[in-house]
Protein backbone atom coordinates (compact mmCIF):
# COMPACT_ATOMS: atom_id res chain seq x y z
CA UNK A 1 0.00 0.00 0.00
CA UNK A 2 1.38 3.45 -0.67
CA UNK A 3 -0.49 5.80 1.22
CA UNK A 4 -1.72 4.73 4.73
CA UNK A 5 -3.29 6.83 7.44
CA UNK A 6 -3.13 4.92 10.88
CA UNK A 7 -5.71 5.82 13.40
CA UNK A 8 -5.13 9.44 12.13
CA UNK A 9 -7.14 12.19 14.32
CA UNK A 10 -7.50 15.75 15.15
CA UNK A 11 -8.38 18.01 17.05
CA UNK A 12 -9.55 22.15 16.88
CA UNK A 13 -9.92 22.96 20.54
CA UNK A 14 -12.00 20.07 22.56
CA UNK A 15 -13.67 19.15 19.38
CA UNK A 16 -12.18 15.76 17.21
CA UNK A 17 -12.87 16.72 13.91
CA UNK A 18 -10.76 14.08 12.12
CA UNK A 19 -10.95 10.77 14.86
CA UNK A 20 -9.69 6.93 14.56
CA UNK A 21 -9.12 7.41 10.57
CA UNK A 22 -8.14 4.13 8.84
CA UNK A 23 -7.21 4.46 5.27
CA UNK A 24 -5.37 2.65 2.52
CA UNK A 25 -4.99 3.57 -0.93
CA UNK A 26 -3.12 1.27 -3.38
CA UNK A 27 -0.90 2.68 -6.41
CA UNK A 28 -2.81 3.62 -9.51
CA UNK A 29 -6.06 3.68 -7.46
CA UNK A 30 -8.34 6.34 -6.97
CA UNK A 31 -10.09 6.79 -3.23
CA UNK A 32 -13.13 9.04 -3.21
CA UNK A 33 -13.76 10.54 0.25
CA UNK A 34 -17.26 11.31 0.63
CA UNK A 35 -19.54 12.95 2.92
CA UNK A 36 -21.49 16.42 3.46
CA UNK A 37 -19.72 19.47 4.21
CA UNK A 38 -18.05 19.90 7.93
CA UNK A 39 -17.89 15.73 7.59
CA UNK A 40 -13.96 16.08 7.81
CA UNK A 41 -13.18 14.97 4.70
CA UNK A 42 -10.78 18.41 3.26
CA UNK A 43 -9.41 18.19 6.69
CA UNK A 44 -8.54 14.36 6.34
CA UNK A 45 -6.77 15.55 3.28
CA UNK A 46 -5.04 18.29 4.45
CA UNK A 47 -4.01 16.17 7.24
CA UNK A 48 -2.28 14.09 4.16
CA UNK A 49 -0.62 17.23 2.73
CA UNK A 50 1.41 18.02 5.90
CA UNK A 51 -0.68 21.71 5.40
CA UNK A 52 -2.03 20.99 9.33
CA UNK A 53 -0.55 18.15 11.97
CA UNK A 54 -2.10 15.18 12.76
CA UNK A 55 -2.90 15.08 16.75
CA UNK A 56 -2.80 10.99 17.01
CA UNK A 57 -2.12 8.55 14.50
CA UNK A 58 0.69 7.90 11.88
CA UNK A 59 0.84 8.91 7.64
CA UNK A 60 2.67 6.45 5.55
CA UNK A 61 3.53 7.48 2.34
CA UNK A 62 5.51 5.01 -0.25
CA UNK A 63 6.36 3.24 3.69
CA UNK A 64 8.10 6.12 4.84
CA UNK A 65 6.31 7.80 8.12
CA UNK A 66 5.42 11.32 7.02
CA UNK A 67 3.65 12.27 10.10
CA UNK A 68 6.37 15.42 11.07
CA UNK A 69 7.73 15.73 7.97
CA UNK A 70 7.04 19.02 6.23
CA UNK A 71 4.83 19.41 3.17
CA UNK A 72 7.14 19.85 0.93
CA UNK A 73 9.14 16.46 1.32
CA UNK A 74 5.99 14.46 1.13
CA UNK A 75 5.49 15.50 -2.42
CA UNK A 76 2.27 16.21 -2.92
CA UNK A 77 0.26 17.08 -5.71
CA UNK A 78 -2.88 19.44 -4.89
CA UNK A 79 -5.63 21.09 -6.37
CA UNK A 80 -7.42 23.07 -4.13
CA UNK A 81 -11.34 23.59 -5.06
CA UNK A 82 -10.06 27.39 -5.51
CA UNK A 83 -7.44 25.94 -7.53
CA UNK A 84 -5.41 28.66 -5.42
CA UNK A 85 -3.22 30.29 -8.54
CA UNK A 86 -1.33 32.91 -7.74
CA UNK A 87 -3.16 35.45 -9.82
CA UNK A 88 -0.19 37.70 -10.50
CA UNK A 89 1.61 35.52 -12.43
CA UNK A 90 0.78 34.94 -16.24
CA UNK A 91 -0.34 31.02 -16.67
CA UNK A 92 4.06 29.97 -17.25
CA UNK A 93 4.77 31.51 -14.50
CA UNK A 94 2.69 29.82 -12.48
CA UNK A 95 3.94 26.29 -13.61
CA UNK A 96 7.61 27.88 -13.21
CA UNK A 97 7.30 29.59 -9.88
CA UNK A 98 7.71 25.66 -8.23
CA UNK A 99 10.24 24.27 -10.88
CA UNK A 100 12.52 27.23 -9.64
CA UNK A 101 12.67 27.54 -6.12
CA UNK A 102 13.17 23.41 -6.54
CA UNK A 103 16.41 24.31 -7.95
CA UNK A 104 15.80 23.20 -11.51
CA UNK A 105 17.63 24.72 -14.45
CA UNK A 106 16.00 27.73 -16.76
CA UNK A 107 16.14 25.63 -19.63
CA UNK A 108 15.29 22.13 -17.81
CA UNK A 109 12.16 24.74 -16.38
CA UNK A 110 10.94 25.86 -19.67
CA UNK A 111 11.27 22.18 -21.34
CA UNK A 112 9.05 20.98 -18.70
CA UNK A 113 6.36 23.86 -18.75
CA UNK A 114 6.12 23.44 -22.42
CA UNK A 115 5.52 19.81 -22.43
CA UNK A 116 3.01 20.18 -19.81
CA UNK A 117 1.13 22.76 -21.27
CA UNK A 118 1.30 20.58 -24.88
CA UNK A 119 -0.24 17.93 -22.45
CA UNK A 120 -2.90 20.38 -21.18
CA UNK A 121 -3.84 21.95 -24.56
CA UNK A 122 -2.60 25.40 -22.76
CA UNK A 123 -0.26 26.61 -25.07
CA UNK A 124 -2.22 29.19 -26.32
CA UNK A 125 -2.73 30.35 -22.63
CA UNK A 126 0.61 30.57 -21.19
CA UNK A 127 0.71 34.35 -21.21
CA UNK A 128 -2.61 34.84 -19.76
CA UNK A 129 -3.21 35.70 -16.14
CA UNK A 130 -5.44 33.23 -14.59
CA UNK A 131 -8.09 36.16 -14.37
CA UNK A 132 -8.55 35.91 -18.04
CA UNK A 133 -8.86 31.84 -18.29
CA UNK A 134 -12.32 30.05 -18.49
CA UNK A 135 -12.72 28.24 -14.95
CA UNK A 136 -12.19 24.39 -17.19
CA UNK A 137 -9.06 26.38 -18.04
CA UNK A 138 -8.15 27.19 -14.61
CA UNK A 139 -8.36 23.74 -13.44
CA UNK A 140 -6.11 22.64 -15.82
CA UNK A 141 -3.80 24.79 -15.28
CA UNK A 142 -4.28 23.73 -11.44
CA UNK A 143 -3.74 20.52 -12.70
CA UNK A 144 -0.77 21.13 -14.85
CA UNK A 145 1.04 22.19 -11.22
CA UNK A 146 0.20 19.40 -9.16
CA UNK A 147 1.23 17.25 -12.18
CA UNK A 148 4.88 19.05 -12.57
CA UNK A 149 5.23 18.51 -8.92
CA UNK A 150 5.99 14.80 -9.49
CA UNK A 151 4.63 13.83 -6.87
CA UNK A 152 3.94 10.33 -4.87
CA UNK A 153 0.37 11.03 -3.79
CA UNK A 154 -2.18 13.28 -5.37
CA UNK A 155 -4.81 14.98 -3.88
CA UNK A 156 -7.88 16.79 -5.42
CA UNK A 157 -10.40 18.97 -3.33
CA UNK A 158 -13.46 18.88 -4.82
CA UNK A 159 -11.89 20.32 -8.16
CA UNK A 160 -14.94 20.21 -9.94
CA UNK A 161 -17.68 21.73 -8.17
CA UNK A 162 -16.80 25.19 -9.33
CA UNK A 163 -17.40 24.58 -13.02
CA UNK A 164 -20.95 24.14 -14.36
CA UNK A 165 -22.68 20.26 -14.42
CA UNK A 166 -21.90 19.87 -18.13
CA UNK A 167 -18.37 20.42 -18.52
CA UNK A 168 -17.86 18.69 -15.15
CA UNK A 169 -19.08 15.60 -17.04
CA UNK A 170 -17.24 16.22 -19.77
CA UNK A 171 -14.12 16.53 -18.01
CA UNK A 172 -14.72 13.47 -15.70
CA UNK A 173 -12.86 10.90 -18.16
CA UNK A 174 -9.96 13.59 -19.07
CA UNK A 175 -9.44 14.00 -15.06
CA UNK A 176 -9.28 10.30 -14.36
CA UNK A 177 -7.06 9.92 -17.07
CA UNK A 178 -4.32 11.58 -16.28
CA UNK A 179 -4.08 11.82 -12.23
CA UNK A 180 -3.69 8.00 -12.88
CA UNK A 181 -1.24 8.02 -15.61
CA UNK A 182 1.32 7.83 -13.50
CA UNK A 183 0.14 4.93 -11.26
CA UNK A 184 -0.10 7.13 -7.71
CA UNK A 185 -2.15 6.83 -5.30
CA UNK A 186 -5.03 9.40 -5.50
CA UNK A 187 -7.49 11.01 -2.38
CA UNK A 188 -10.51 12.38 -4.48
CA UNK A 189 -12.67 14.31 -2.14
CA UNK A 190 -16.19 15.40 -2.90
CA UNK A 191 -20.09 15.98 -1.22
CA UNK A 192 -21.19 14.50 -5.00
CA UNK A 193 -22.06 10.88 -4.81
CA UNK A 194 -22.07 10.57 -8.64
CA UNK A 195 -18.67 12.34 -9.35
CA UNK A 196 -17.11 9.78 -6.19
CA UNK A 197 -18.70 6.89 -8.45
CA UNK A 198 -17.52 7.99 -11.70
CA UNK A 199 -13.76 8.79 -10.49
CA UNK A 200 -13.19 6.61 -8.26
CA UNK A 201 -12.08 2.56 -7.40
CA UNK A 202 -13.04 2.82 -4.08
CA UNK A 203 -15.49 5.23 -1.98
CA UNK A 204 -14.79 6.29 1.98
CA UNK A 205 -18.06 7.76 3.40
CA UNK A 206 -17.58 10.21 5.88
CA UNK A 207 -19.32 11.35 8.88
CA UNK A 208 -18.46 13.52 11.98
CA UNK A 209 -14.82 13.09 11.28
CA UNK A 210 -15.07 9.18 10.98
CA UNK A 211 -14.98 6.68 8.20
CA UNK A 212 -18.17 5.26 7.83
CA UNK A 213 -17.68 2.85 5.33
CA UNK A 214 -15.01 2.16 2.95
CA UNK A 215 -15.85 0.04 -0.47
CA UNK A 216 -16.33 -0.08 -4.06
CA UNK A 217 -19.22 1.56 -5.32
CA UNK A 218 -21.20 -1.57 -6.08
CA UNK A 219 -20.66 -2.60 -2.32
CA UNK A 220 -21.44 0.76 -0.93
CA UNK A 221 -24.63 0.52 -2.82
CA UNK A 222 -26.09 -2.92 -2.50
CA UNK A 223 -24.39 -3.64 1.09
CA UNK A 224 -24.66 -0.09 2.92
CA UNK A 225 -23.32 -0.82 6.90
CA UNK A 226 -25.34 1.47 8.02
CA UNK A 227 -28.44 3.80 7.51
CA UNK A 228 -26.51 6.81 6.57
CA UNK A 229 -24.76 4.97 4.08
CA UNK A 230 -27.86 3.81 2.62
CA UNK A 231 -29.11 7.10 2.98
CA UNK A 232 -26.21 9.07 1.52
CA UNK A 233 -25.80 6.40 -1.25
CA UNK A 234 -28.17 6.05 -4.23
CA UNK A 235 -30.41 8.52 -5.77
CA UNK A 236 -33.23 9.01 -5.53
CA UNK A 237 -33.10 8.27 -1.81
CA UNK A 238 -33.21 5.14 -0.22
CA UNK A 239 -36.70 4.31 2.21
CA UNK A 240 -36.27 3.91 5.40
CA UNK A 241 -39.40 2.21 7.07
CA UNK A 242 -40.45 3.44 10.59
CA UNK A 243 -38.92 0.71 12.89
CA UNK A 244 -40.21 -2.44 14.37
CA UNK A 245 -39.15 -4.16 17.21
CA UNK A 246 -35.91 -2.48 17.08
CA UNK A 247 -35.53 -3.02 13.26
CA UNK A 248 -35.73 -0.48 10.48
CA UNK A 249 -36.03 -2.09 7.02
CA UNK A 250 -35.07 -0.36 4.15
CA UNK A 251 -36.14 -0.91 0.66
CA UNK A 252 -34.50 1.04 -2.38
CA UNK A 253 -37.18 3.20 -4.96
CA UNK A 254 -36.29 0.60 -7.93
CA UNK A 255 -37.44 -1.99 -5.94
CA UNK A 256 -40.73 -0.92 -5.09
CA UNK A 257 -43.55 -2.83 -7.28
CA UNK A 258 -46.74 -2.29 -8.54
CA UNK A 259 -49.02 -5.27 -7.55
CA UNK A 260 -53.30 -5.90 -7.15
CA UNK A 261 -52.83 -6.51 -3.22
CA UNK A 262 -49.90 -4.68 -1.49
CA UNK A 263 -49.24 -1.62 0.54
CA UNK A 264 -52.22 0.41 -0.21
CA UNK A 265 -50.40 3.86 -1.38
CA UNK A 266 -51.88 7.62 -2.55
CA UNK A 267 -49.66 9.64 -4.79
CA UNK A 268 -48.37 13.03 -3.73
CA UNK A 269 -45.83 13.92 -6.53
CA UNK A 270 -44.45 12.39 -9.84
CA UNK A 271 -40.83 13.57 -11.30
CA UNK A 272 -39.99 13.04 -14.98
CA UNK A 273 -36.60 11.83 -15.08
CA UNK A 274 -36.72 10.87 -19.02
CA UNK A 275 -36.65 7.13 -19.16
CA UNK A 276 -37.89 6.58 -15.78
CA UNK A 277 -40.46 8.34 -13.14
CA UNK A 278 -40.27 9.24 -9.83
CA UNK A 279 -43.12 8.76 -7.66
CA UNK A 280 -43.54 10.39 -4.16
CA UNK A 281 -46.08 7.83 -2.50
CA UNK A 282 -48.10 8.90 1.05
CA UNK A 283 -48.41 5.18 2.86
CA UNK A 284 -49.63 3.49 6.17
CA UNK A 285 -45.75 3.09 6.65
CA UNK A 286 -44.77 6.90 6.06
CA UNK A 287 -43.74 8.37 3.08
CA UNK A 288 -42.19 6.62 0.27
CA UNK A 289 -40.25 7.48 -2.98
CA UNK A 290 -40.62 4.78 -5.94
CA UNK A 291 -38.74 4.67 -9.02
CA UNK A 292 -40.65 3.31 -12.32
CA UNK A 293 -40.59 3.00 -15.54
CA UNK A 294 -40.96 5.83 -17.82
CA UNK A 295 -43.94 4.91 -19.70
CA UNK A 296 -45.71 3.33 -16.71
CA UNK A 297 -49.15 4.97 -16.06
CA UNK A 298 -50.71 5.67 -12.76
CA UNK A 299 -53.77 3.00 -11.67
CA UNK A 300 -56.55 4.00 -9.87
CA UNK A 301 -55.37 2.53 -7.24
CA UNK A 302 -52.10 1.85 -5.85
CA UNK A 303 -50.61 -0.91 -4.46
CA UNK A 304 -47.20 -1.93 -3.47
CA UNK A 305 -44.91 -4.97 -2.96
CA UNK A 306 -41.40 -5.95 -2.51
CA UNK A 307 -39.20 -8.75 -2.39
CA UNK A 308 -37.67 -9.28 1.06
CA UNK A 309 -34.66 -10.10 -0.67
CA UNK A 310 -34.13 -6.62 -1.62
CA UNK A 311 -34.86 -5.33 2.33
CA UNK A 312 -32.13 -4.05 4.05
CA UNK A 313 -32.24 -4.47 7.36
CA UNK A 314 -30.29 -1.96 10.09
CA UNK A 315 -30.78 -1.86 14.11
CA UNK A 316 -33.04 1.07 15.08
CA UNK A 317 -30.64 2.27 17.55
CA UNK A 318 -27.33 2.03 16.02
CA UNK A 319 -28.02 2.51 12.81
CA UNK A 320 -25.79 -0.73 11.85
CA UNK A 321 -26.39 -3.09 9.42
CA UNK A 322 -28.32 -5.98 11.10
CA UNK A 323 -27.14 -9.72 11.33
CA UNK A 324 -30.49 -10.63 11.99
CA UNK A 325 -32.47 -13.35 9.51
CA UNK A 326 -35.53 -11.84 8.06
CA UNK A 327 -38.43 -11.95 10.42
CA UNK B 1 -30.56 62.95 -9.28
CA UNK B 2 -27.90 62.98 -11.04
CA UNK B 3 -27.78 66.92 -11.03
CA UNK B 4 -28.06 66.67 -7.55
CA UNK B 5 -24.98 64.55 -7.27
CA UNK B 6 -23.05 66.50 -9.36
CA UNK B 7 -24.05 69.77 -7.64
CA UNK B 8 -22.92 67.91 -4.33
CA UNK B 9 -19.61 66.83 -5.59
CA UNK B 10 -19.12 70.48 -6.86
CA UNK B 11 -19.54 71.87 -3.69
CA UNK B 12 -17.27 69.09 -1.77
CA UNK B 13 -14.65 69.77 -4.69
CA UNK B 14 -15.00 73.66 -3.91
CA UNK B 15 -15.04 73.36 0.15
CA UNK B 16 -11.98 70.98 -0.08
CA UNK B 17 -9.68 72.68 -3.05
CA UNK B 18 -10.75 76.59 -2.46
CA UNK B 19 -7.79 77.18 0.24
CA UNK B 20 -5.13 75.43 -2.24
CA UNK B 21 -6.91 77.57 -5.37
CA UNK B 22 -6.24 80.60 -2.98
CA UNK B 23 -2.89 79.35 -2.37
CA UNK B 24 -2.21 79.29 -6.00
CA UNK B 25 -3.59 82.37 -6.78
CA UNK B 26 -1.86 84.52 -3.79
CA UNK B 27 1.46 82.96 -5.06
CA UNK B 28 1.21 84.72 -8.57
CA UNK B 29 0.28 88.01 -6.89
CA UNK B 30 2.93 90.59 -6.06
CA UNK B 31 2.84 91.39 -3.06
CA UNK B 32 1.31 94.98 -3.52
CA UNK B 33 -1.43 93.75 -4.82
CA UNK B 34 -2.04 91.41 -1.56
CA UNK B 35 -1.96 93.95 0.37
CA UNK B 36 -4.39 96.58 -1.37
CA UNK B 37 -6.80 94.42 -2.78
CA UNK B 38 -9.12 96.91 -4.63
CA UNK B 39 -6.51 98.91 -6.03
CA UNK B 40 -5.86 98.61 -9.52
CA UNK B 41 -2.31 98.05 -10.13
CA UNK B 42 -0.49 97.37 -13.47
CA UNK B 43 1.79 94.57 -11.72
CA UNK B 44 -0.90 92.30 -10.39
CA UNK B 45 0.49 89.25 -11.74
CA UNK B 46 4.34 87.99 -11.01
CA UNK B 47 6.70 85.14 -10.85
CA UNK B 48 8.78 87.18 -8.46
CA UNK B 49 7.43 85.08 -5.31
CA UNK B 50 8.25 81.95 -6.82
CA UNK B 51 11.85 83.77 -7.70
CA UNK B 52 12.59 84.58 -4.53
CA UNK B 53 12.26 80.97 -2.90
CA UNK B 54 13.95 79.52 -5.34
CA UNK B 55 16.94 82.18 -4.93
CA UNK B 56 17.20 82.02 -1.31
CA UNK B 57 20.32 81.19 0.34
CA UNK B 58 20.08 77.80 0.48
CA UNK B 59 17.57 77.32 -2.82
CA UNK B 60 14.07 75.87 -1.94
CA UNK B 61 14.72 73.13 -3.68
CA UNK B 62 16.98 72.05 -0.92
CA UNK B 63 14.64 71.45 1.68
CA UNK B 64 12.48 69.09 -1.05
CA UNK B 65 15.70 67.05 -1.49
CA UNK B 66 15.96 67.11 2.19
CA UNK B 67 11.71 66.33 2.56
CA UNK B 68 11.99 63.31 -0.10
CA UNK B 69 15.33 62.01 1.82
CA UNK B 70 13.60 61.70 5.14
CA UNK B 71 10.05 60.60 3.18
CA UNK B 72 11.31 57.89 0.98
CA UNK B 73 14.11 56.83 3.99
CA UNK B 74 10.82 56.79 6.53
CA UNK B 75 8.60 54.73 4.44
CA UNK B 76 11.57 52.25 3.17
CA UNK B 77 12.17 51.82 7.06
CA UNK B 78 8.75 51.47 8.04
CA UNK B 79 7.51 48.67 5.07
CA UNK B 80 10.47 47.02 6.10
CA UNK B 81 9.45 46.29 9.62
CA UNK B 82 5.50 46.67 9.21
CA UNK B 83 5.38 43.65 6.61
CA UNK B 84 6.84 40.82 8.67
CA UNK B 85 4.80 42.41 11.73
CA UNK B 86 1.83 42.81 9.52
CA UNK B 87 2.35 38.88 8.29
CA UNK B 88 3.18 37.40 11.37
CA UNK B 89 0.01 38.99 13.15
CA UNK B 90 -1.98 36.82 11.02
CA UNK B 91 -0.64 33.49 12.09
CA UNK B 92 -0.82 34.43 15.43
CA UNK B 93 -3.56 32.52 17.60
CA UNK B 94 -6.25 34.78 17.29
CA UNK B 95 -7.28 36.16 20.75
CA UNK B 96 -3.04 36.88 20.99
CA UNK B 97 -3.86 39.04 17.79
CA UNK B 98 -6.71 40.54 18.72
CA UNK B 99 -5.41 42.06 21.62
CA UNK B 100 -2.33 43.14 19.63
CA UNK B 101 -4.84 45.15 17.67
CA UNK B 102 -6.34 47.07 19.85
CA UNK B 103 -2.73 47.40 21.45
CA UNK B 104 -1.77 48.74 17.76
CA UNK B 105 -5.03 51.21 17.35
CA UNK B 106 -4.24 52.85 20.82
CA UNK B 107 -0.90 53.61 19.74
CA UNK B 108 -2.14 54.56 16.30
CA UNK B 109 -4.73 56.83 17.79
CA UNK B 110 -2.01 58.38 20.74
CA UNK B 111 -1.35 62.13 20.15
CA UNK B 112 2.23 62.15 19.16
CA UNK B 113 2.93 65.78 20.25
CA UNK B 114 2.88 64.66 23.31
CA UNK B 115 6.15 63.07 22.60
CA UNK B 116 7.88 65.07 21.20
CA UNK B 117 9.96 66.53 23.88
CA UNK B 118 10.61 62.98 25.45
CA UNK B 119 11.86 61.97 21.56
CA UNK B 120 14.03 65.34 21.92
CA UNK B 121 16.19 64.14 24.80
CA UNK B 122 16.01 60.75 23.76
CA UNK B 123 17.87 62.49 20.32
CA UNK B 124 19.80 64.94 22.59
CA UNK B 125 21.27 61.82 24.38
CA UNK B 126 22.17 59.84 21.45
CA UNK B 127 23.87 62.56 19.95
CA UNK B 128 20.59 62.36 16.63
CA UNK B 129 20.03 66.16 16.49
CA UNK B 130 20.49 67.26 12.61
CA UNK B 131 20.39 64.20 10.90
CA UNK B 132 18.13 63.65 8.22
CA UNK B 133 18.28 59.47 8.30
CA UNK B 134 18.27 60.21 12.16
CA UNK B 135 14.61 61.81 11.32
CA UNK B 136 13.00 58.37 10.02
CA UNK B 137 13.31 56.70 13.07
CA UNK B 138 10.97 58.58 14.90
CA UNK B 139 9.11 58.70 11.73
CA UNK B 140 8.91 54.93 10.94
CA UNK B 141 8.04 54.42 14.63
CA UNK B 142 5.27 56.86 14.97
CA UNK B 143 3.80 55.34 11.23
CA UNK B 144 4.42 51.71 12.55
CA UNK B 145 0.89 51.09 14.74
CA UNK B 146 -1.33 51.99 11.13
CA UNK B 147 0.86 50.28 8.63
CA UNK B 148 0.69 46.88 10.83
CA UNK B 149 -2.61 46.94 10.90
CA UNK B 150 -3.54 48.35 7.30
CA UNK B 151 -0.82 45.72 6.07
CA UNK B 152 -2.40 42.49 8.13
CA UNK B 153 -5.76 43.12 6.78
CA UNK B 154 -4.56 42.92 3.45
CA UNK B 155 -2.87 39.59 4.15
CA UNK B 156 -5.72 38.17 5.97
CA UNK B 157 -8.37 39.31 3.19
CA UNK B 158 -5.48 36.95 1.11
CA UNK B 159 -7.11 33.55 0.23
CA UNK B 160 -4.90 30.85 3.04
CA UNK B 161 -5.39 28.36 -0.10
CA UNK B 162 -2.84 30.63 -2.23
CA UNK B 163 -0.35 30.34 0.38
CA UNK B 164 -0.71 26.88 1.12
CA UNK B 165 -0.53 25.94 -2.79
CA UNK B 166 3.27 28.00 -2.57
CA UNK B 167 3.91 25.61 0.69
CA UNK B 168 3.35 22.75 -1.59
CA UNK B 169 5.14 24.31 -3.94
CA UNK B 170 8.04 24.25 -1.91
CA UNK B 171 8.31 27.73 -1.54
CA UNK B 172 10.24 28.71 2.30
CA UNK B 173 8.81 31.45 4.30
CA UNK B 174 10.86 34.58 2.35
CA UNK B 175 10.05 33.11 -1.12
CA UNK B 176 6.43 32.86 -0.26
CA UNK B 177 6.49 36.48 1.19
CA UNK B 178 8.39 37.65 -1.67
CA UNK B 179 7.44 36.26 -5.05
CA UNK B 180 3.60 35.44 -3.34
CA UNK B 181 1.99 37.47 -0.63
CA UNK B 182 3.68 40.90 -1.14
CA UNK B 183 3.35 41.16 -5.00
CA UNK B 184 -0.57 40.37 -3.77
CA UNK B 185 -0.66 42.58 -1.22
CA UNK B 186 0.48 45.56 -3.84
CA UNK B 187 -2.44 48.05 -3.32
CA UNK B 188 -2.44 48.04 -0.01
CA UNK B 189 1.41 48.19 0.34
CA UNK B 190 1.19 51.48 -1.99
CA UNK B 191 -1.56 52.69 0.08
CA UNK B 192 0.03 52.61 3.30
CA UNK B 193 3.49 53.67 1.71
CA UNK B 194 1.55 56.68 0.40
CA UNK B 195 0.40 57.42 4.01
CA UNK B 196 3.65 57.39 5.59
CA UNK B 197 5.65 59.15 3.20
CA UNK B 198 2.63 62.13 3.57
CA UNK B 199 2.84 61.75 7.65
CA UNK B 200 6.97 62.76 7.01
CA UNK B 201 6.29 65.36 4.58
CA UNK B 202 4.27 67.21 6.48
CA UNK B 203 5.35 66.82 10.44
CA UNK B 204 6.51 70.16 12.21
CA UNK B 205 7.35 69.76 15.95
CA UNK B 206 9.81 66.78 15.56
CA UNK B 207 12.17 68.29 12.64
CA UNK B 208 11.38 71.82 14.10
CA UNK B 209 13.64 70.34 17.29
CA UNK B 210 15.77 67.53 15.58
CA UNK B 211 16.83 70.10 13.20
CA UNK B 212 18.60 73.33 13.51
CA UNK B 213 21.01 73.52 10.80
CA UNK B 214 19.11 75.91 7.65
CA UNK B 215 21.22 73.09 5.15
CA UNK B 216 19.06 69.91 6.18
CA UNK B 217 15.75 71.52 7.04
CA UNK B 218 12.87 69.96 6.01
CA UNK B 219 9.71 71.59 4.56
CA UNK B 220 7.30 72.36 6.77
CA UNK B 221 10.03 74.16 8.72
CA UNK B 222 11.32 75.72 5.96
CA UNK B 223 8.28 77.29 4.96
CA UNK B 224 7.22 78.03 8.52
CA UNK B 225 10.63 80.31 8.41
CA UNK B 226 9.85 82.11 5.28
CA UNK B 227 6.51 82.91 6.99
CA UNK B 228 8.42 84.21 9.95
CA UNK B 229 11.55 86.14 8.48
CA UNK B 230 10.39 89.53 8.67
CA UNK B 231 9.46 91.20 11.86
CA UNK B 232 7.36 93.53 9.71
CA UNK B 233 5.44 91.92 7.26
CA UNK B 234 4.38 88.77 6.17
CA UNK B 235 5.41 87.58 2.91
CA UNK B 236 1.96 86.26 1.81
CA UNK B 237 3.30 85.55 -1.74
CA UNK B 238 7.00 84.28 -1.21
CA UNK B 239 5.33 81.81 1.37
CA UNK B 240 2.58 80.68 -0.57
CA UNK B 241 4.98 80.09 -3.83
CA UNK B 242 6.76 77.81 -1.17
CA UNK B 243 3.55 76.10 0.07
CA UNK B 244 2.41 75.21 -4.00
CA UNK B 245 6.29 74.21 -4.84
CA UNK B 246 5.68 71.31 -1.16
CA UNK B 247 2.71 70.45 -2.88
CA UNK B 248 3.22 69.67 -6.40
CA UNK B 249 5.49 66.25 -5.17
CA UNK B 250 2.76 64.50 -3.76
CA UNK B 251 0.10 65.41 -6.11
CA UNK B 252 2.60 63.99 -8.18
CA UNK B 253 3.08 60.63 -6.09
CA UNK B 254 -0.39 60.05 -5.79
CA UNK B 255 -1.22 60.41 -9.52
CA UNK B 256 1.57 57.79 -9.95
CA UNK B 257 0.01 55.77 -7.88
CA UNK B 258 -3.66 56.12 -8.63
CA UNK B 259 -3.92 52.93 -10.68
CA UNK B 260 -1.85 50.96 -8.44
CA UNK B 261 -4.21 51.83 -5.60
CA UNK B 262 -7.14 51.06 -6.64
CA UNK B 263 -6.64 48.30 -9.04
CA UNK B 264 -7.77 44.77 -7.38
CA UNK B 265 -4.98 42.18 -7.74
CA UNK B 266 -6.43 39.67 -6.05
CA UNK B 267 -9.22 39.14 -8.68
CA UNK B 268 -9.53 35.73 -10.13
CA UNK B 269 -7.47 34.27 -7.68
CA UNK B 270 -10.09 32.32 -6.23
CA UNK B 271 -13.46 31.40 -8.35
CA UNK B 272 -14.87 34.19 -10.26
Amino acid sequence: MSLILENIGRRVGRNWIVRHLQLEVAEGECLALLGPSGCGKSSTLRLIAGLDQADEGTIFIKGKDVTTVSPVDRRIGMVFQSYALFPHLTVAENLALGLRVRKFSATDQQKRVASILNLMQLEDHARQRPAQLSGGQRQRVALARALLRDPLVYLLDEPMSNLDAQLREDLRPELRRLILKDGQPVVYVTHDQHEAMAMAHRIGVMRDGQLEQVGSPQELYHQPTSTFVASFIGRPQINLLPAESGIIKAIRPEDLKLSSQGLPCRLIHREWLGTSQLWLLESPRGQLRMLTAGDTSIPANIQLEWSTKKEHLFDANSGLRSKYPTS
Amino acid sequence: MIRTRNLWITVLLLWSLAPLLWQLYTSFCSNESLIHTFATHQHRWTLENYRQVLTANPPFWRYLLNSAFVGISSTGLTLLLAIPAAYSLVKVPRNFARGARLFLLGAALFPYVLLFLALLEIARSLNLGNNLLALSFPYAALSMPLAVLLLSSAFRDLPSEIEEAARLEGLGLWQRLRWVLIPLIGPATASTAILVFLFSWNEYPIALTWISTTDLLTLPVAIARIAGSSVYSIPYGAYAAATVLGSLPLLLLVIIFQRQIVSGLTQGAIKG
